[in-house]
């Protein structure tokens, strides 16, 4: 018995041990165990699982010699009641870091910095030159041919102002005259996939989750098309679309028409998920935030609005403009992430929002030239197409990096070609595909968006979106919501009586004994001293809270204060005798430590 | 100006792969958390989709089976001991009986267990009785199916003279195929001749035979030496060439049942046993004395020691828990485990000490976790009543269940594996699902999908009946603490409620 005692090593010395030392317990405790030549000690090795190395010995501090801290678990973690459930979230939490560390550091390998730093166009700004000086014939002139047979401008007459839509890879090129000219193609190789005449008004049109199929907004209703230009769906529900937007990871196309109402239609399963009356009549503009699947819609009165599907009213209501918003678009770049929002509006103002707060705009500017349209590139350049030319900005100047004029044309509908630095724009004589360099994001993920992406990928890769179809619940403002802790419900005083003490949570248990449980656990120093004499100096005092509880509450505050500043023949005389009893104790505690020497003779009656 | 090469992105010939691209930025990868989750939430639909946990039903007894023994040492032959006195030994492999001994004892087996001898060919199987106070050693070449030896086969000697000439015993029973040169082989072969292997088990006769005057409740064998321990009034320590128990061991005077006994797997000498005394007592072979002993609330009815935590014993509760107890200290439970509606008839640990498997009065089956207090997974079917002892297979595939309606149940341990041989790519496809379920197994649908299981009417009633019970007893210590005085009724800790007293 106590062999195996033994041999099973100590037990946890946090907890007392009872047992009384016996006599045999002197004797050997156990024998050692000959593995080969070397002897092993069955109890060292009984603890091996329950010890743990010094983070100091971690392999972060040994082979690179630096001074980086181990991983740690977040703080929070900490407030975990369980101990074990505590252990397992610590150890996703570092392994999540951790992970999140090494992605960094691979991705630094991976796609290795351009040479030339962004990619851009550099000038010698002390010369007096400036990027936005530097014209398309130049720009052709100095890249190479592959990149110069990018820059095209497809000519059409009398057709209406063209919109433009790249698919997600930026292979393809949709383009929709307001007049019913409607044609997809592949602009890389040059190949056509559909050219058709619809002889309609066409308002909007979008490539769904891959260049196989596009909707359209005509003058009545969406239709989806084919690659081949064959008509699939007449979406009725859709009346009479004004704009189109496409949530790819949700399979959710989504329009506004002139009524004001937003609909969210399925489109893996033909489905009408939600239709929501704005209340704001046609909506002047929509786009979404790709990284968070929000709507935004901008208005005639300068209202924009944030939607989802899961909520009737917006999400975000505010006031972005004088006069109608003309324009939005979201900034997928790396440093924002989805976070900022421009908006144009017909007052030409132009004005940069973070979705983090949008009490006031980060900063704002305005352009001579009516901006009309929007767009970010891949690697956060903002273009603003309005008339006679589209205007490039990079970083937070407000000079533009480049100017692309389109004499006597308004830039309809402009789009930056994802992973390319080409900026298409859409005017009422064609399309133009002109050259921005440095605005694309140069490294693609295969597995997301594949330049180079072969049919059997494809396959793959629609397959495998719909099987990972989010669905529309998931949409949130805030992306990182999922998988979040809950907060503590707010209850109401009869829930929170109905319960007893011990079907209450655990934090509510320590609130009720007057623990701080927060401040606790976080490890600051609580409020213990609660009474009036153990205030601290440093703190300041917390101020009484005035509740309205109860009947006449106000009255009998009145009347206490009242009460305080009475002085009477009683209140005196009281006064009067504590004074002189704690005179008396003084005095005899003086004389007990010898600081007064009563006098004692005869005289003492003299005082 | 970016400018891609073609030669980079295209595959260099029609049969080479398309080349990948990376970039693991995190903007590059919008929606992560939603599409892992929804991935995680497939994954979970994906392991219930595939739970199919019941792969077979043993059958050949003409009454319930109480009691199971497997051989520990290979992997596919169990023992299961009847109501009626029969003992089978079941081949898991070939699902079939490999012999039936129809009267083994008078009145029911109480309990089954197989020697230690390190050949399989000289294992034997011990077989006690609970009515007739009988223990029987059975030793045949029926338990080693494969057994070339024909001769001594056909001579029908079963005894030690048999095994002396079977240097080409093969190892397991259960890896073998079904060859055709087994085919004529009489008896012992693979293709079992039913009328032969009736004959062979009613002609048996025990090795040996250890006599008392009390029945026995339950009986186990030392790991290594020739030395079984039994559970009747007392625990007695028998040895196998003796006719008479080597030593009695009983705590104080206590003459009270003995429901099991059970010897540890690392230090082998010790052994614990529960009784109807409501106690869990231990033992030292070598000191001859029980050392200690704890009672507890309600009476234990099974016990089983943990493989590779030499200190962690589990004891399966009449009040329908589990405790696993470090015996260091004994003076609460490590961890309770609870989720039965019916007391708890028989445990066992998986071989890797991590999981056990219960069964229970209530008439499910259910698998845990050695540190999680819910179970992992429940079985149940329509057909399998009361089950009376449970047993997980040497190589953790599988669970057994020995039930009132007189079948040894087959288990899969893990109700979604897949059987048979799986390839490379599976295999990561799979660990990848279970990583994801276990990353998001807490959040939302993840968890009501991962977590539900549906379980039969009665139990489910049972409970929450049983759940409305504790609640509002509970509840109702709640309020009478609230109404008495300060600090007169303090509330006690749920591991130290069940427990008594420690006695040394």
């Amino acid at each position: 018995m106590d062999a195996l005692l033994a041999s099973a090593g100590p037990l946890n010395p946090g907890k007392k041990r009872r047992m009384k030392p016996s006599a045999r317990s002197t004797a050997p405790a156990h024998k050692n165990t000959q593995y080969g030549d070397e002897k092993i000690d069955p109890s060292l090795y009984s603890i091996l699982d329950n010890t743990r190395t010094p983070s100091a010995f971690g392999t972060n501090n040994l082979a690179s010699g630096s001074a980086e801290p181990a991983l740690q678990a977040n703080k929070i973690v900490a407030r975990i009641g369980d101990k074990k459930l505590r252990a397992r979230v610590a150890r996703t939490d570092v392994s999540n870091k951790r992970a999140q560390k090494e992605r960094a550091e691979v991705n630094e390998w991976l796609n290795a910095p351009m040479a030339g730093g962004l990619g851009g166009i550099e000038v010698d700004e002390d010369q007096g030159e400036r990027t936005w000086r530097v014209g398309q014939e130049e720009i052709v002139k100095e890249v190479g041919v592959a990149s110069g047979s990018k820059r095209f401008d497809l000519k059409f007459e009398d057709m209406g102002s063209y919109k433009v839509d790249y698919t997600r890879n930026g292979r393809h090129i949709a383009i929709a005259s307001s007049k019913g000219h409607v044609a997809t193609f592949d602009w890389q190789a040059g190949r056509l996939h559909s050219e058709i005449q619809l002889r309609e008004s066409v308002r909007a049109i979008k490539f769904l989750q891959s260049e196989s199929f596009y909707a359209v907004a005509q003058k009545k209703y969406v239709f989806v098309y084919d690659q081949n230009g064959v008509e699939l769906h007449k979406l009725k529900q859709h009346m009479d679309p004004t704009h189109l937007e496409y949530l790819p990871y949700h399979y959710l196309l989504t329009s506004v028409g002139h009524a004001g109402w937003l609909k969210y239609h399925d489109v893996s399963t033909g489905v009408m998920l939600t239709q929501i009356p704005t209340h704001l009549g046609s909506p002047s503009t929509m786009a979404q935030n790709s990284h968070s699947g929000i709507i935004h819609l901008g208005h005639s009165n300068g209202t924009m609005t944030l939607w989802s599907p899961n909520q009737t009213s917006a999400h975000v209501k505010l006031l972005a403009h004088r006069g109608p918003v003309v324009a939005i678009a979201s900034d997928p770049s790396e440093s924002s992430a989805g976070r900022y929002t421009a908006t144009a509006g017909l007052d030409g103002q132009i004005k940069i929002w973070d979705g983090r707060m949008w009490g006031k705009e980060l900063r704002s500017f305005s352009m001579r030239n009516n901006p009309i349209s929007l767009s970010y590139s891949g690697r956060g350049m903002l273009a603003v197409g309005g008339k006679s030319g589209v205007s490039v900005f990079r970083d937070e100047t407000t000079t533009p990096y480049l100017t692309l004029p389109l004499p006597s044309l308004s830039a309809d509908s402009i789009k930056f070609c994802p992973f390319d630095d080409i900026l298409a724009v859409g005017h009422a004589r064609g399309i133009s595909s002109l050259l921005v360099p440095g605005s694309g994001e140069a490294n693609f993920d295969s597995a997301e968006a594949d330049v180079f992406e072969s049919h059997t990928r494809r396959r793959e890769r629609e397959v495998r979106g719909v099987l990972e179809k989010i669905r529309p619940e998931l949409i949130t403002m805030d992306t990182e919501y999922l998988g979040k802790v809950r907060e503590e419900q707010p209850q109401s005083y009869a829930e929170k009586e109905a319960r007893s003490y011990r079907q209450k949570g655990r934090m509510e248990r320590l609130r009720e004994g007057g623990v701080d449980p927060e401040g606790d656990l976080a490890g600051r120093e609580s409020s213990e001293d609660d009474d009036e004499g153990g205030k601290g100096g440093d703190e300041p005092e917390k101020k009484k809270k005035k509740k309205m509880r109860g009947k006449g509450k106000s009255m009998a505050r009145y009347l206490e204060k009242k009460k305080k500043n009475v002085v009477d023949n009683t209140t005196i005389a009281l006064r009067q005798k504590v004074a002189s009893q704690a005179r008396a104790e003084e005095e005899k505690r003086k004389i007990a430590n010898g600081e007064i020497v009563k006098e004692s003779g005869a005289l003492a009656r003299f005082g | 100006m970016i400018s891609r090469s073609l030669d980079d992105h295209l595959p260099s010939s029609s049969s080479a792969p398309h080349p990948i691209q990376r970039n693991l930025a995190p903007h590059l990868h919008p929606f992560s958390k939603p599409r892992e989750y929804t991935r995680a939430l497939t994954a979970a639909k994906m392991d219930r989709m595939f739970a199919k946990p019941f792969v077979d039903a043993l059958g050949g007894h003409q009454d319930g089976v109480y009691c199971l023994a497997k051989d520990p040492r290979r992997v596919a032959v169990v023992a299961g001991g009847g109501g009626d006195g029969e003992v089978i030994v079941h081949s898991i492999s070939l699902r079939r009986p490999l012999l039936k001994i129809p009267d083994a004892h008078r009145g029911m087996v109480g309990g089954l267990t197989w020697t230690a001898e390190a050949r399989d060919g000289r294992r034997g199987l011990l077989s006690a009785g609970k009515l007739d106070g009988t223990i029987k050693l059975w030793r045949s070449e029926a338990f080693t199916p494969g057994m070339r030896d024909k001769a001594a086969f056909e001579g029908n000697e079963f005894g030690v003279g048999a095994s002396e000439s079977g240097q080409e015993i093969l190892d397991t029973a259960g890896a073998l195929g079904e060859g055709e040169d087994y085919d004529e082989e009489e008896g012992g072969g693979l293709a079992i001749d039913s009328g032969k292997r009736d004959r062979l088990g009613r002609d048996l006769e025990p090795t040996m035979t250890y006599n008392s005057k009390t029945g026995f409740n339950a009986i186990d064998h030392h790991r290594t030496d020739a030395t079984f321990a039994t559970a009747s009034n007392s625990v007695q320590i028998w040895d196998e060439q003796r006719t008479a128990p080597v030593s009695t061991l009983v705590f104080g005077g206590s003459s009270e049942t003995v429901t099991s006994v059970r010897f540890n797997q690392s230090e082998t000498s010790v052994l614990a046993s529960v009784g109807g005394d409501r106690t869990m007592c231990l033992y030292d072979v070598r000191t001859g004395k029980a050392e200690r002993r704890v009672m507890m609330q309600f009476r234990a009815n099974c016990l089983s020691w943990c493989p590779t935590l030499p200190t962690v014993l589990l004891l399966g509760s009449e009040d329908h828990n589990l405790y696993t107890f470090d015996i260091r200290n004994l003076e609460t439970p490590s961890q309770i485990y609870k989720g039965h509606v019916g007391g708890v008839m028989g445990c066992d640990w998986s071989p890797t000490g991590e999981e056990f498997v219960s069964g229970s009065y209530d008439r499910t089956v259910r698998l845990w976790k050695r540190d999680a207090g819910k179970s992992r997974d429940v079985y149940h079917t329509k057909r399998m009543q009361r089950v009376f002892d449970v047993t997980y297979t040497p190589t953790a595939d599988f669970v057994l269940t020995a039930s009132d309606d007189g079948n040894v149940r087959i288990w899969k341990s893990n109700a979604s594996a897949k059987l048979g041989p799986v390839s490379g790519k599976e295999r990561s496809a799979i660990e990848y699902r279970q990583a994801l379920i276990e990353k998001w197994g807490a959040a939302g649908d993840v968890r009501s999908v991962h977590d539900r299981r549906h379980v039969p009417g009665s139990i489910h009633n049972a409970v929450k009946l049983k759940r409305d019970m504790v609640e509002a007893a509970k509840v109702k210590e709640e309020r009478r603490r609230k109404h008495s005085r300060a600090g007169r009724e303090k509330p006690k800790a749920e591991r130290k409620k069940v427990m008594i007293a420690e006695q040394k």
